[in-house]
């Protein structure tokens, strides 16, 4: 994966800055020439001084996930301008608290139906339709 | 909101990169004089030309939202620099994970409270519980859902 001194071959990142690629590049173990497309992507969004800057402070065996990473946040970012991966974040967050509402509705109906309550001594029906609790003016059985 | 081109207030970018703040500057509506901290935190991770650059291919009315973003990408970076924003992803990832399987249980439990009221003489029967655990398999509940995606193979499945 990584790339010789001699320039036969170099590192997507070297390739794409038109330099030689020394034997300690900082890009080569990450970015090889198999996939010219993983630097272009965090190139365009970051630069390659920020990545290098980046990846030299942090230790050498994690270099690898922080280019994961970056390379993720990047294509994120191309694919939505906007928000990038924070628009993951924002939809994560929104499944999160629909289903936790779901979640407690089902907890309480857990609880009403472990209690035994008996909706006829209410005078009332509740009837499950689709997930939404709704009241009827009916005397008889609990239809769930 | 920001800083303005007539030489008074320059915005936050314009006064980190030492030049005088144009009346168009780009920067000047989303990075204020008054919170210096936020153009710092993107430049540190983005750069300015790369920030400007982004900007200018985003229509005006998202720029205020493509900031917020980035300063938010920017803080995740700082605070974690493996993964940033990425190790957030795989947290919630797994609270999602998580909060299925507890939806999963709870359906399982409504199934079997509903099979006890229908046989209250058989009490806990076999074909209750069956009809149970099935329902947490067909949910798919085996034991290696169960183990949360790692930051890294969550980036690696991502985009193969």
């Amino acid at each position: 994966m990584s790339s010789s001194a001699t320039g036969t071959s170099r590192c997507a990142a070297c390739r794409n800055q038109r330099r030689r690629c020394p034997t300690d590049c900082i890009f080569s173990p990450h970015f090889p020439s198999t996939d010219p497309e993983r630097f272009d992507a965090v190139h365009r969004i970051y630069g390659a001084s920020k990545v290098a800057k980046m990846l030299e402070e942090i230790p050498p065996e994690m270099r690898g996930p922080a280019a994961n990473a970056l390379h993720f946040e990047a294509k994120c970012r191309i694919r939505d301008p906007v928000y990038g991966c924070v628009g993951i974040i924002s939809t994560l967050n929104e499944e999160i608290r629909d289903t936790g509402t779901e979640l407690a509705k089902l907890r309480a109906r857990v609880a009403f139906l472990a209690s035994g309550a008996q909706e006829r001594q209410l005078g009332q029906d509740y009837t499950i339709v689709d997930d939404h609790w709704t009241e009827q003016q009916q005397i008889g059985n609990v239809v769930l | 909101m920001g800083g303005n081109g007539n030489g008074n207030s320059p915005c936050a970018s314009c006064k980190l990169l030492r030049r005088r703040c144009a009346k168009d500057c780009i920067f000047a509506p989303y990075f204020p004089s008054d919170d210096p901290q936020k153009f710092a935190i993107v430049h540190k991770v983005f750069g300015a030309s790369n920030i400007g650059k982004m900007l200018q291919e985003i229509p005006v009315h998202q720029r205020a939202d493509a900031v917020s973003s980035l300063a938010y990408e920017a803080t995740a970076r700082v605070r974690d620099p493996v993964y940033g924003c990425v190790g957030a992803i795989s947290y919630l990832q797994s609270q999602v994970s998580q909060l299925q399987m507890q939806l999963a249980l709870a359906h399982a439990e409504i199934l079997s409270i509903q099979m006890q009221q229908e046989n209250p003489a058989q009490g806990f029967t076999d074909s209750g519980d069956e009809n149970a655990s099935e329902y947490l398999n067909c949910g798919n509940l085996h034991a290696e859902c169960l183990s949360f995606p790692s930051p890294s193979s969550m980036v690696d499945s991502q985009f193969s």
